[in-house]
């Protein structure tokens, strides 16, 4: 194996040791490393909980009341940065009307103070609450909208909240609210405090309350949803192939997004006193789309970076205030160009993201996947059973593909295909290019509907289900041109195919529990096994975009069999590989086969699939020519004429050219 | 029935400039898959050329055809040309990238075209001169102005242009091949990116045409004005089909009659709900839009 090329800036440790000059040395990287350093291995909380209470020391201590103002400001934008590098940093989802949320938020919280007096603080979770119910009202109807559609709904959207709230008489129509109540806790009321004071315990709470924002985005990020949500920014196709069901993770991305800002929000309109609906234009949403692209999309640090910038950015252009937009839109275009990747960019490297993790002897480890593959098939078996379904035994149909047709247009891409494959053994589909090969593939998996025809998988129907489902039922799949989550590690990558064997819940990814803890635990050594099965574990903490082509291929297969499915579909698997890493492929396709996975493969280099398979199906123009085994197949006049043409035609073409 | 009638002139009269500024996005986003946000501030930018020309300049002075001539000539070339150097500075490097770098960027843009016009032409409220005398004719109750039926004409020529345009000239026809395929369009010699500034052209001097036109019927002028046009127009395109070149005039006239329907028989207040409303709803239900066909989306 060739040395691995030296990764550069990998950690914050290693740019802040660019930035500042500083070497790391070995005892700064004993306790900062991001990985193995003793700091920054306690819990993320911690961490954060240390930083915000010296923040929150500090600026009463220095007692500047236009700096507290302007840290009370960068707090806000943080607060609704944070929600909205969800929707658009991690979900991928460009939200044009975010002020919308701020606005609900903002509204909800005044009014409930306003006309039924209720404490600030008894009205923060109404708040939120509220805007995530209007994330969901929003997201629902545009979940299937293309990403730039959803732009232009989410800007409409945004308007139409606010045209709304002008001319709502509840909401005091252009005017707003007034006389918005200041918060009290424990019986101190801000409102008797002398200013200084008031705008100090202000600072606090929004300390906080960024705080609780700033932890929940964190646990998100780093479970199972966080890592749905960056696949399906990366590749929603392939993402919802390989189990993670898009839609719902998008409607979740509207629902936090709008949780955070309602937040945000609510605080907002404690501390100004006076809302109107101007506070929430277009600008807004815009200025936090550019504080989150200035920060780094999908980097939390990056957000508390992008606000400081955008809350001081107008105090320093002070001489310039009517040009401050001018210099932001210039500022949105450069950073695209020069630098796309923001101010403090989120990194998803990690050179040993299985620090922490129990090695394991590769010679048990072998036997052990096995146990535990076996394990795990005579459990689902056994519910498979229970709930009234047959179970497919070794050697009988597991995939029963019958009358299956398809069409574009007027060609007939699968034309009545029939075919069993038998558990435990290794298929094959060849046939010329254009036979149908891969559209016989889409059909099975749910990613596209037959125009006729039953797809029967462990005996139940898989019509009508979506390709996650399809993928939760066993169904794993890789892809003819290689679709890895490219911004994503290696690890990370894999780690997305046991998205639909984990069972946390939402709450307890934002809670971070042990339950999801030691899940993530588990789902970690799992995935290194896995890694290791393809032979790459070494390459685990680069990005997958890192590797060579032939790796990449293995990385999807890793990622397919991550779940333990019961079928694995390798479409041409081989494509771009050298005959020692054909080779290698061969070894890894009878590995699978071994663990007790059937194997189900496209390929077109016939020496590779007559060596590998027990049975192959020939297709020719989208029909079933041929079904048998390889020796046989070799035989088959039609398959011979299939693939060298037929005499005729060749005599024909001959006396053509005049021979 | 007066009313209607009414209501369904004017309707009429701001669809058509609508559907002129969802045409500058439809040609855009047909090529390179990109909403050109910075369409309705390109607008604006011919509005107040054109503003400058007639009031600052004194064109106005003018006799009326050499007046109107100029008014509408100038900036419509200014556009064209801010159009392009947009598109070579902010867009041209981005092509290659993801979909959301080159939406943030032409935010961007529209955010930077807006505050230079600030910068140039100042923040206040400008008012056109009125070129046109504000006389018409009746249609029973209604009363149309001659005014409107110029400008209605004069929009529905410039659609049909681009229409033909793009329809029966041998640059359009490479156009069309673009929009479906950039590669296979190269393979056959066509010179991509020469098209691609083609478009950008075309937007321009849609955007200048309609911007004038805009200042002549409303009078006012706001630097500020692009975002409301560029958002109604955008809709517009999207509710029609976009990428789709009748779908973008259906678009704008259907916008227009909405917002003159919702003024007259709800209350003006409300037009923006009901136009966004409208959108969400097509939308769901068709998300290609009412005469579009179904694009695969840009991997």
């Amino acid at each position: 194996m060739q040395p691995a090329p030296p990764v550069r800036e990998t950690t914050t440790l290693d740019r802040i040791a660019r930035l500042t000059g500083l070497t790391a040395s070995p005892a700064l990287r004993r306790w900062f490393d991001p990985e193995t350093g003793r700091l920054t291995r306690l819990p993320f909380w911690l961490r954060a909980l240390a930083l915000a209470v010296a923040a929150a020391v500090a600026l009463p201590l220095y007692n500047d009341n236009y700096v507290t103002a302007v840290a009370i400001g960068t707090a806000t934008y943080a607060m609704l940065g944070l929600g909205l590098n969800i929707v658009v940093g991690y979900a991928g989802l460009l939200d044009l009307g975010y002020a919308a949320f701020f606005a609900i938020g903002a509204y909800t919280a005044a009014l409930l103070m306003v006309n039924f007096h209720l404490n600030f603080f008894l009205t923060l979770p109404v708040a939120v609450g509220l805007t995530g119910l209007a994330g969901a009202i929003l997201g629902y109807p545009t979940l299937r909208l293309r990403s730039d559609y959803l732009a232009i709904v989410t800007l409409g959207f945004g308007e139409m909240t606010r045209v709304a709230i002008t001319n709502c008489d509840y909401c005091g129509g252009p005017n707003g609210i007034i006389n918005i109540p200041f918060p009290s806790l424990f019986g101190l009321d801000l409102q008797n405090l002398e200013p200084t004071m008031r705008q100090d315990a202000f600072w606090i709470i929004s300390v906080v309350l960024t705080l609780i924002a700033l932890i929940f985005a964190y646990h998100i990020a780093h479970s199972r949803i966080g890592r749905g949500w960056v696949a399906m920014r990366e590749d929603e196709f392939a993402a919802e192939a390989v189990g993670v069901p898009t839609l719902r993770l998008k409607l979740l991305a509207y629902v936090m997004g709008g949780m955070w800002a309602g937040l945000a929000g609510a605080f907002f309109a404690t501390r100004i006193y006076a809302i109107d609906p101007t506070s929430f234009t277009f600008q807004i949403s815009v200025l936090v789309l550019i504080l989150i692209v200035i920060g780094g999309l999908g980097s939390l640090a990056g957000v508390l970076v992008g606000a400081a910038v955008v809350s001081v950015g107008p105090e320093v252009l002070r001489a310039v205030a009517d040009q401050r937009i001018l210099v932001y839109g210039i500022a949105l275009i450069a950073m695209m160009l020069f630098r796309p990747q923001g101010i403090w960019p989120a990194t998803r490297r990690k050179p040993k993201p299985f620090y922490g993790v129990d090695e394991e002897e590769a010679e048990e480890l072998s036997r052990r996947m096995l146990r535990e593959h076996q394990e795990q098939e005579a459990r689902e078996d056994k519910k498979h059973e229970s709930a009234g379904h047959k179970v497919a035994k070794v050697g009988e149909p597991i995939l029963q593909v019958e009358g299956l047709a398809q069409q574009f247009g007027g060609v007939r891409a699968v034309d009545d295909v029939s075919f069993d494959v038998l558990r435990g053994e290794i298929f094959s589909i060849i046939g010329p290019n254009g036979a149908g090969k891969t559209t016989v593939f889409n059909c099975i998996t749910g990613v596209q509907k037959p125009k006729s025809g039953k797809v029967g998988f462990n005996g139940r129907s898989l019509r009508g289900l979506p390709a996650h489902q399809a993928a939760a039922r066993g169904l794993g799949r890789t892809f003819q041109g290689i679709r890895l989550f490219k911004q994503m590690a290696v690890f990370e990558n894999v780690m997305v195919g046991l998205y639909s064997k984990h069972r946390t819940m939402t709450w307890q990814a934002l809670l971070h529990t042990p339950g999801e803890r030691a899940e993530e635990h588990r789902s970690l050594q799992e995935v290194r096994r896995w890694l290791r099965f393809v032979g790459l574990e070494e390459e685990s903490g680069k990005l997958a975009t890192e590797l060579s082509y032939a790796d990449q291929r293995r990385v999807e297969i890793a990622r397919a069999l991550a779940s333990h499915p019961r079928l694995v579909l390798l479409d041409e698997p081989a494509a771009g590989m050298n005959p020692t890493e054909k080779v290698e492929l061969v070894a890894v396709i009878r590995k699978i086969r071994d663990l007790g996975i059937t194997v189900v493969l496209i390929d077109h280099d016939m020496a590779l699939v007559m060596r590998v398979s027990d049975r192959i199906a020939v297709l020719d123009q989208g029909r079933l020519i041929a079904l048998g085994q390889p020796a046989e197949i070799q035989e088959n006049p039609q398959v011979i004429e299939a693939y060298l043409g037929r005499e005729e035609e060749d005599d024909a073409l001959m006396e053509a050219e005049g021979r | 029935m007066g009313t209607f009638i009414q209501l369904t002139i004017n309707g009429l009269t701001i669809g058509s400039f609508y559907a002129l500024v969802a045409l500058g996005y439809t040609i855009v986003y047909g090529i390179i898959r990109l909403i050109n946000f910075a369409q309705g501030d390109l607008t604006v930018v011919g509005m107040f050329i054109g503003w400058s020309l007639l009031v600052q300049f004194g064109f106005k002075a003018l006799p009326l055809p050499i007046a109107i001539f100029v008014a509408f000539f100038i900036p419509m070339i200014g556009t064209a040309i801010t159009n392009v150097v947009v598109l070579q500075l902010a867009y041209k490097p981005l092509l290659k990238r993801s979909l959301l770098a080159i939406l943030i960027t032409a935010l961007g843009a529209s955010l930077v075209l807006s505050n230079l016009i600030r910068f140039v032409f100042g923040p206040a409220i400008e008012a056109y001169p009125d070129l046109v005398p504000l006389t018409g004719f009746s249609i029973g109750p209604a009363h149309v102005s001659y005014l409107q039926v110029t400008l209605f004409g004069a929009s529905i020529v410039l659609m049909f242009a681009l229409y033909l345009f793009v329809q029966r000239t041998a640059v359009g026809t490479a156009m069309r091949a673009l929009a479906v395929d950039h590669d296979a369009a190269r393979l056959m010699g066509i010179n991509v990116d020469q098209i691609i500034r083609l478009a950008f052209v075309l937007g321009g001097l849609l955007a200048g045409a309609s911007g004038v036109m805009l200042g002549i019927y409303y009078s006012q002028i706001h630097f500020s004005n692009g975002f409301l046009l560029g958002l109604r127009a955008f809709t517009a395109a999207v509710l029609g089909g976009i990428g789709n070149i009748p779908g973008a005039m259906a678009g704008g006239m259907i916008i227009g009659l909405l917002e003159a329907y919702t003024a007259g028989y709800l209350s003006s207040k409300w037009q923006d709900v009901v136009v966004f409303g409208v959108l969400i709803g097509v939308l769901v239900v068709r998300p290609m839009g009412l005469f579009g066909e179904r694009v695969a989306e840009r991997m």
